[in-house]
């Protein structure tokens, strides 16, 4: 029996029902329709390729609650019970569909009312409901007593009231429906001991002798309170301050199938694509990103800036971008829809006349850049990607930071980064001062220069570091040396080697990145070069992920791979190295934004006398040495040093070496040991010194004959 | 609307590595590394520089000449990228051998065809040749005035103000436009220019003048002349001295550092 079968007032339940949905429906539409709209104020930007993968990846995510999941510790285990409220509210959902939608509205309850179906599907929700019930509580403990570090922000009155709305309609829906089972089962008929909570309350309340007029009264009264309270919800959601179980799923789906770090190239022919100022000058799938985001709070507490105690949160960027497009966005439609109702100028006058129209608004009450985030938190980025890894819904907080800079460097370079930038543009590197040639490390090591001898099977890239700043000219040394021992026949391109450009894109001067970028593409290309090895993993991920766009396309290897392969094939003669403890430094651009982990814990373990110890955190936890994202060349003036703070993880470990296979990272860490005053206990090494180090000489050679 | 000139030179690029700078003695010229382009003259940046710091107060157009036997476009343009409104080069094979004083009279030549100007602005000197005539040389041709190491040059309706460091502080001077003022680094480094100037450098006009479209026929190149260009030769010596203790060393090495006249 369902209640809508019945008449009320003279008027029937079906009635009622239909009505009060279409209310809600269009309620729903109504507000989603703005939404959506709101997002296509935004720029153009394409995520509709490869669909169907799209749209498989996304069930798989969502599904698997995966990238949620896989956050879940001991110490904070709140992902297993969004995962449980996640499938506890998918099944109440379908249950919703199925005996709400077609059992009430188009009357198939004759057909369900005490099927097996129903037994089973009910007895399922009365285990999942507990489920729900048990991770609402833990949200209840989580938000309001605990409040760990990631929840703790200033929220606003209207965020407080939705979370406690949402919380408080998630558990009554759920205790409604306990009542609806058991006054049901109770009036109409109970079928047995299944579903279980469902018959034991309706078996209590038919011994408790309440009548069965009563019984009927509180059903009916029931029923209708749960659905006007899931047309509530439907109405309120999207007008709440959470809309990530709206839109996170979409978000997923439309995801960077890219390389996560690769940034987007933009066509500086088109001046709308230079950099971003306004909201709507971000693209609708960045808007996007506001609107999934759960306020989880996990970029918060990963990002080397935010712990460093700089000014940027990458989670209050994301919401501070929805708020931004949910208060000002509205203004803006209205400004669109009057330059599309001004009819097209057929003369000068009205040309002229059609202007104030045209001239894109303003926002009203604030800036983005300045009163969203400020100048400061934009250059605070490391680009390390942290706060990417650990997002659930795959929001891309690195790029809209890029995307900001590129703003910021649009007129002129901003000062503080301006000499390195003019020493990109007029040398081609970005260390200015250096003392260094490019080929002055390779002095006496006889190794071949492409331009006057291109039969050469790989080309070693040396990188702007590590051929002219002081310490990291050992690496490239050692490189050279490790790869003239294993017989490659490689080469270097000495002075015609310009910056791969990763210093001038991450600090927002694309211009000159592509300019640096077209000038090593076509000098690879006149020297025919297949096969790149670099020890850098910025120009790694650059060469590798970034130069396909602007038409180059090589294997590229990072050093850790090409002398981990070197060490599989037994082309290197390894010796015992003097007892040593080291622990490895994942670095960013090689880990997170590649996936390389392994091959340089290979080639220490490899290394007889060296034991590799692990420091947290590592792998894709990994924690930045600061100086991604042009930030080795900006002063780190505010807060700790994000060096220091890793250099101190590293040595609560009690190693000796600290290996690393960035120069960056070397750089970082061995300025960071001299302040500390420990350059003496804890050396800094990259992996091909240490490998170098254990070669076996021609001398040791002669000792075992 | 004012009319500035700026004068700059494209030089060997003074920051190249010691490793990669050698002089041909014979031919009195230092050798341009392989790969390693020219740079405009810093000194003739900072020039740029105050002649955009006085665009962005008041309407200007900006005019940047440069002169050589062969100029690189790339080079010359990033004037034009930083904020010039337009490029005019003087170039010719003649030019190679031309001095300080052959320079001054055809940037003049080239300042007269030009023919309007309120302000023209030099840099200290050339960061190669370091000879600093090449500002004073033109104020003389073109009979005007001429105030030198400016750290601040501001343009008025009909005069040119100046301040410059002196020694127990600084001078404020005033001219009657036009003049040419020579600057130093205190007007500040030349702005780099972002994708949005960058860009729009593309468009701006370049126009380019060989002696004879300068009038400049027969040129004594030989008024004056290099004689002799060399890399000095540097030795550096170390020696350890030993003893006994602190004292004994401290002995020895004040001893030693008196026999060597250094105290």
């Amino acid at each position: 029996m369902s209640p809508v079968a019945e008449n009320y007032l003279g008027i029937t339940g079906y009635l009622v029902f239909w009505f009060l949905f279409a209310i809600a429906l269009g309620l729903f539409i109504q507000r989603v329709s703005l939404l959506i709209r709101l997002l296509k104020l935004g720029r153009p930007e394409n995520r509709f390729d490869r669909l169907a993968y799209r749209f498989i990846n996304m069930l798989a995510l969502a599904f698997t609650q995966w990238r949620n999941l896989k956050a879940a510790t001991l110490k904070d285990p709140s992902p297993i019970g969004h995962a449980f409220m996640f499938w506890g509210l998918g099944l109440f959902f379908i249950a919703y569909l199925v005996f709400i939608g077609f059992g009430s509205g188009f009357g198939l309850f004759t057909v369900l009312s005490g099927s097996a179906f129903e037994i089973v599907f009910f007895s399922i929700l009365d285990i999942a409901a507990i489920l729900v019930i048990i991770a609402m509580l833990w949200v209840i403990i989580k938000r309001y007593v605990i409040r760990p570090e990631r929840l703790k922000r200033e929220e606003t009155t209207e965020e407080k009231i939705t979370q406690a709305a949402l919380i408080a309609v998630i558990i009554v829906l759920m205790l409604l429906h306990y009542g609806m089972e058991g006054f049901g089962y109770a009036a109409y008929g109970i079928p047995g001991s299944w579903p279980p909570l469902g018959t034991a309350l309706a078996d209590t309340l038919v011994n408790a002798g309440i009548s069965r007029d009563s019984l009927v009264a509180v059903y009916k009264s029931l029923w209708w309170f749960n659905y006007i309270l899931l047309l509530g919800a439907v109405i309120y959601a999207p007008r709440s301050k959470h809309l990530h179980p709206l839109f996170s799923f979409s978000n997923m789906a439309f995801k960077n199938l890219n390389p996560g770090g690769a940034l987007k190239t933009i066509d500086i022919q088109k001046k709308e694509e230079w950099g971003v100022s306004r909201i709507q000058d971000f693209s609708w799938k960045q808007l996007l990103d506001g609107y999934a985001c759960t306020w989880c709070g996990r970029c918060h507490t990963v990002c080397p800036a935010q712990l460093s105690g700089k000014s940027l949160s990458p989670r209050e960027l994301i919401l501070g971008m929805k708020e931004h497009l949910l208060k000002v966005g509205p203004d803006l439609l209205k400004a669109k829809a009057a330059v599309a109702a001004v009819p097209v100028a057929t003369d000068e006058a009205g040309a002229a006349g059609s202007e104030p129209a045209v001239a894109p608004p303003e926002s009203p009450e604030k800036a983005f850049i300045g009163d969203v985030i400020s100048e400061d938190a934009i250059w605070a980025c490391t680009t390390c990607l942290a706060c990417q890894e650990v997002c659930p819904v795959n929001n891309e907080q690195m790029h809209n930071i890029i995307d900001l800079r590129r703003y910021l460097q649009m007129a002129a370079v901003t000062e503080t980064a301006r000499d390195t930038m003019k020493n990109l543009r007029v040398r081609g590197n970005p260390w200015r001062g250096t003392m260094y040639a490019r080929t002055d490390w390779a002095e006496g090591l006889d190794i071949k220069i492409i331009g006057e001898d291109s039969h050469v099977d790989v080309l070693y890239w040396v990188g702007c570091t590590e051929a002219l700043e002081d310490r990291s000219l050992k690496v490239a040394q050692a490189v050279a040396r490790l790869m003239k021992q294993a017989g490659v026949n490689f080469g270097i391109l000495g002075e015609e080697e310009m910056c791969c450009g990763d210093p001038a894109r991450r600090l927002g001067a694309e211009h000159l990145f592509q300019m640096l970028a077209m000038n090593n593409i076509q000098l690879f290309s006149s020297y025919n070069i297949k096969k790149i090895v670099t020890a850098c993993p910025h120009c790694f991920n650059t060469l590798k992920n970034e130069y396909p766009r602007l038409g180059g396309q090589f294997e590229v290897i990072h050093h850790s791979q090409f002398i981990a392969d070197l060490i599989r094939r037994n082309l290197l003669k390894i010796n015992q190295l003097e007892e040593a403890v080291v622990t490895y430094q994942d670095p960013c651009y090689l880990g997170r934004y590649n996936g390389i982990y392994q091959p340089p814990r290979q080639i220490l373990k490899s290394i007889p006398g060296v034991t590799l110890v692990e420091m947290e955190p590592n792998r894709k936890d990994g924690f930045c040495c600061g100086g991604g994202g042009g930030r080795m060349w900006l002063e780190e003036d505010t807060g700790q040093r994000i060096s220091e703070m890793r250099l101190s993880q590293a040595m609560d470990t009690r190693v000796q070496v600290m290996a690393t296979a960035c120069p960056f990272c070397l750089q970082m860490f061995e300025d960071a040991a001299r302040v500390k005053e420990v350059d003496e206990s804890l050396k800094i090494r990259d992996i091909a010194e240490l490998v170098a180090e254990a070669l076996e000489t021609p001398a040791d050679a002669g000792d075992k004959a | 609307m004012k009319n500035i000139i700026v004068c700059m030179k494209q030089v060997l690029d003074p920051e190249i590595p010691l490793s990669l700078f050698h002089i041909d003695t014979e031919a009195r010229l230092a050798i341009p590394p392989k790969a390693t382009p020219p740079v405009l003259s810093p000194f003739d940046e900072n020039a740029l520089e105050a002649a955009l710091k006085i665009k962005d107060a008041r309407e200007s157009n900006v005019t940047v000449i440069s002169l050589g036997k062969k100029l690189n476009r790339v080079v010359v343009s990033s004037a034009l990228a930083a904020g010039a409104d337009h490029l005019v080069l003087l170039q010719d094979e003649a030019f190679g051998d031309f001095n300080t004083y052959l320079t001054a009279g055809a940037l003049a030549a080239a300042i007269k065809k030009l023919g309007e100007y309120d302000l023209i602005l030099c840099g200290l000197q050339a960061a190669d040749t370091n000879t600093g005539q090449v500002g004073t040389g033109i104020a003389s041709m073109l009979g005007i005035p001429c105030i030198t190491e400016a750290s601040k040059v501001e343009l008025d309706d009909n005069k040119v103000r100046v301040e410059k460091a002196s020694a127990d502080g600084s001078e404020v001077i005033e001219a009657p436009a036009p003049a040419v003022v020579t600057t130093n680094y205190e007007v500040g480094v030349l702005r780099e220019p972002g994708v949005e100037a960058f860009m729009s450098a593309a468009k701006k006009p370049i126009t380019t003048w060989d002696a004879r479209e300068l009038g400049i026929e027969t040129a004594d190149t030989d008024c004056f002349s290099l004689v002799r260009m060399y890399e000095p030769t540097q030795e550096g010596k170390c020696e350890i001295l030993e003893g006994a203790g602190p004292e004994e060393k401290a002995e020895k090495l004040v001893n030693r550092l008196v026999e060597v006249k250094v105290i």
